[in-house]
């Protein structure tokens, strides 16, 4: 049981982690906080399965090219809509959020509701570890995990958009003196950020069906561990993902499984309360502004 | 003199055409009203039949109201009530909307949400305007009725929680007596009907079948993630899984439960994996689990020709099976008890039609069609005696087999692949 608990608590860390690295990024460079972040994951999910049903495209077809498309739509929300109500912490975060409930509501009005909306797993088998059954799939997103965390490293070290995503991030002001263009970087990193949401949902809905409402449940949780781990810190994702990915397994296996939906909430809540910038997170504290 | 005579004259008739009941004006057709959650499956494809059967009626010359032949028209709204996050009062204000904007006749399908169901009761007894609900599962609703003649408008055309327990029951029943189960785990989606299913089900189990209840989860609507519980299922040597969830991530639960092969058998209600195309979506891992159809036509029966004319002709006319377990065939049959009913009242006056559908005896597509007191359809194990759930079992080639009731039960209940029998 232990074990089980183990392994299955590791998967969720890194579901979890995958669902927020993207909104993370897009935050931590173009301080946009993506509200149509989940309604991306799930059109990433739908574009797929249209390119495999509908357009009878092969997985390795449809996959990048909704992936493609994906980051496309992010783009251009950044540039027909954020750009007018960039610095407005409050449109921004309205103006997203419409778009995303747009989106979402756009594809219940077009139809997408039924159960059939699944995405083929990468590997369709059973692995035993230990005394513990895991489906394959999960092992391909504990490896899609590394690998996506890892390149996000990779990126933002040692390239030319990945520095200058850095630069802005650190001070946007200086970094156009030495000229980066901060509108096309912060749209870059919107796109970037929804890329990093489809590539988590090819990996993650094979679990289970695309629902319009999943678009709502991974912003809930991409917001959790984006607030406990600090805004815009890519290690406080990683450390906040696995702490509360755990308390969850750890809460449905010794408690009720019921209780696990609060975990994030209640982590919200106590990171607030202790330190409101997040463990890693850059902001000032609450005492050191005033 | 004169004057004042023609002008009270003329206030009187307008006075008059205002107060009368909106059934006794010169109607030119029948309003039909379908106030549900329209885009999701369930709702969706109950709204078909509801045009299927209008359609039908309409070319056929429609309703006889008073000795004249007057069409059917559907007004739908979208209450969105299935919708996680939607609260009740924005249900509530979507029925009453169709209700003073569209003036309908009588509703069909009605809420999802048993909590919108009932908090609608009121409404529809101010409107007086009849609902023959399909999906809402609660059984309060009857008591409800039974109780108070005020709410004497709201009946219920499909299966409620009280009847899915006696059908589940009986389903437990055989696995016990065929191969000696007795130790179950529950897990069911945290709304009103699953909870009182569920909830009943406990009861039952440690009372009258005297089965051990090794677990019993709760998992709010939307949960994607149900490994934990399956593994406290494992651990607890759970011999049978009893689920009951209505919502499209439950879908995940069967395909954890293969994935992590758990020695149980699933046998309960997964709405994702009811209908036929669910075989393919969830490539082929559905083998051996047992699940409900809530209302007989949903799904054909050889034994009840009514059922498979039904679902042949959904077929035909929309070029896809009906995918959802509950909702189509009862929305189908509620079109033609009111045209029963309006005839029978000879007019649209909501208390005489009421009165008439409350005197219903009629062959319909998912079985014999009487009320309780409570306005709730009989349910039973004969489809000519009464109407009819049932459970069928996926087979390792992708064909669901009816296994209860006996009466149409095309197979019995096999064990998954790797499973023993406790005898």
């Amino acid at each position: 049981m232990l074990q089980g608990t183990l392994i299955y608590g590791f998967i969720n860390s890194v579901i979890l982690m995958l669902v927020a690295l993207g909104f993370s990024v897009t935050f931590g460079i173009s301080g946009v906080a993506n509200f149509a972040y989940g309604a991306l994951y799930v059109m990433a999910g739908y574009l797929t399965w249209l390119g495999l049903h509908s357009l009878g495209l092969p997985f390795w077809l449809a996959a990048p090219g909704a992936v493609a498309i994906t980051a496309g739509v992010a783009a251009m929300i950044y540039w027909f809509i954020l750009l007018r109500v960039r610095g407005l912490v409050v449109s921004e975060v309205i103006a997203t959020f419409g778009v995303g409930l747009a989106i979402l509501e756009l594809f219940r009005y077009l139809g997408f509701i039924g159960f059939e909306y699944t995405l083929p797993p990468l590997i369709d088998a059973s692995v035993m570890i230990g005394d513990t059954y895991v489906d394959a799939q999960r092992l391909c997103i504990v490896g899609a995990g590394i690998v996506l965390a890892a390149f996000l490293w990779f990126f933002t070290h040692y390239t030319k958009t990945g520095l200058a995503f850095r630069g802005i991030a650190q001070d946007e002001r200086t970094s156009l003196t030495l000229g980066i263009n901060a509108d096309k970087v912060a749209a870059w990193s919107v796109a970037f950020g929804a890329g990093y949401a489809a590539l988590a949902a090819l990996v993650i809905l094979p679990l289970g069906t695309i629902a319009v409402n999943e678009g709502y449940n991974v912003l809930v949780n991409a917001l959790a561990v984006c607030i406990v781990g600090g805004l815009g810190s890519t290690v406080g994702i990683i450390v906040a993902s696995f702490l509360i990915g755990f308390a969850q397994i750890l809460t449905a296996t010794y408690l009720e499984t019921s209780w696990m939906m609060i975990v994030s909430l209640v982590a919200i809540l106590a990171i607030l309360v202790i330190k409101p910038s997040g463990l890693f997170g850059h902001q000032k504290q609450l005492e050191e502004r005033i | 003199m004169r004057k004042l005579t023609c002008i009270l004259a003329i206030t009187m008739l307008m006075a008059g055409l205002l107060l009368a009941p909106t059934g006794a004006l010169a109607a030119d057709k029948v309003v039909l009203g379908v106030t549900t959650s329209l885009n999701f499956l369930e709702g969706k494809e109950a709204n078909n039949s509801v045009k299927m059967a209008v359609e039908e009626i309409n070319k056929a010359g429609g309703v006889k109201v008073g000795g004249k032949m007057l069409p059917f028209a559907i007004e739908s709204i979208d209450i969105r009530d299935a919708a996680p996050g939607v609260p009740v009062p924005e249900a509530l204000l979507g029925i009453e909307k169709l209700i003073l904007e569209k003036k309908p006749n009588a509703l069909v399908v009605g809420p999802f949400r048993s909590e919108a169901l009932l908090a609608a009761m009121d409404m529809l007894s101010k409107h007086k305007v009849p609902l023959l609900g399909t999906i809402a599962m609660s059984p309060k609703t009857e008591a409800m009725v039974a109780k108070n003649p005020k709410y004497k408008y709201v009946f219920r055309v499909s299966l409620d929680a009280k009847y899915f327990v006696g059908y589940i029951a009986g389903v437990m029943g055989f696995m016990n007596k065929e191969f000696g189960f007795k130790k179950v785990f529950i897990m069911n989606q945290d709304v009103a009907w699953a909870r009182a299913t569920a909830g009943i089900m406990t009861k039952i189990f440690k009372g009258k079948l005297k089965w051990d209840v090794v677990g019993h989860e709760t998992f709010p609507t939307g949960a994607s993630d149900f490994a934990p519980a399956l593994m406290k299922a494992k651990m607890k040597g759970a011999q049978v899984i009893m689920p009951v969830f209505d919502m499209p991530q439950s879908g995940i639960l069967i395909k954890q439960w293969k994935a992590m092969r758990i020695p149980a058998v699933m046998a309960g209600f997964i709405s994702p994996i009811t209908g036929p195309t669910a075989w393919k979506t969830f490539d082929g891992k559905i083998g051996g689990v047992v699940n409900s159809v809530f209302e007989l036509g949903s799904i054909p029966s050889a034994k009840y020709p009514p059922s498979k004319k039904f679902y042949d002709a959904y077929l035909a006319k929309y070029g896809k099976p009906i995918e959802a377990g509950h909702g189509p065939a009862p929305a189908y049959a509620s079109v033609y008890l009111l045209k029963a009913a309006i005839e029978k009242a000879g007019s649209l006056d909501p208390d005489a039609i009421v009165a008439a559908l409350r005197a219903t005896d009629a062959e319909g597509v998912m079985g014999r069609i009487k009320f309780t007191k409570g306005n709730q359809v009989i349910y039973g194990k004969d489809p000519t005696k009464e109407a009819l759930g049932c459970f069928f079992q996926w087979t390792d080639d992708g064909k669901r087999v009816i296994v209860y009731p006996p009466a149409i039960a095309e197979g019995k209940i096999m064990l998954p692949k790797g499973m023993k029998s406790a005898k």
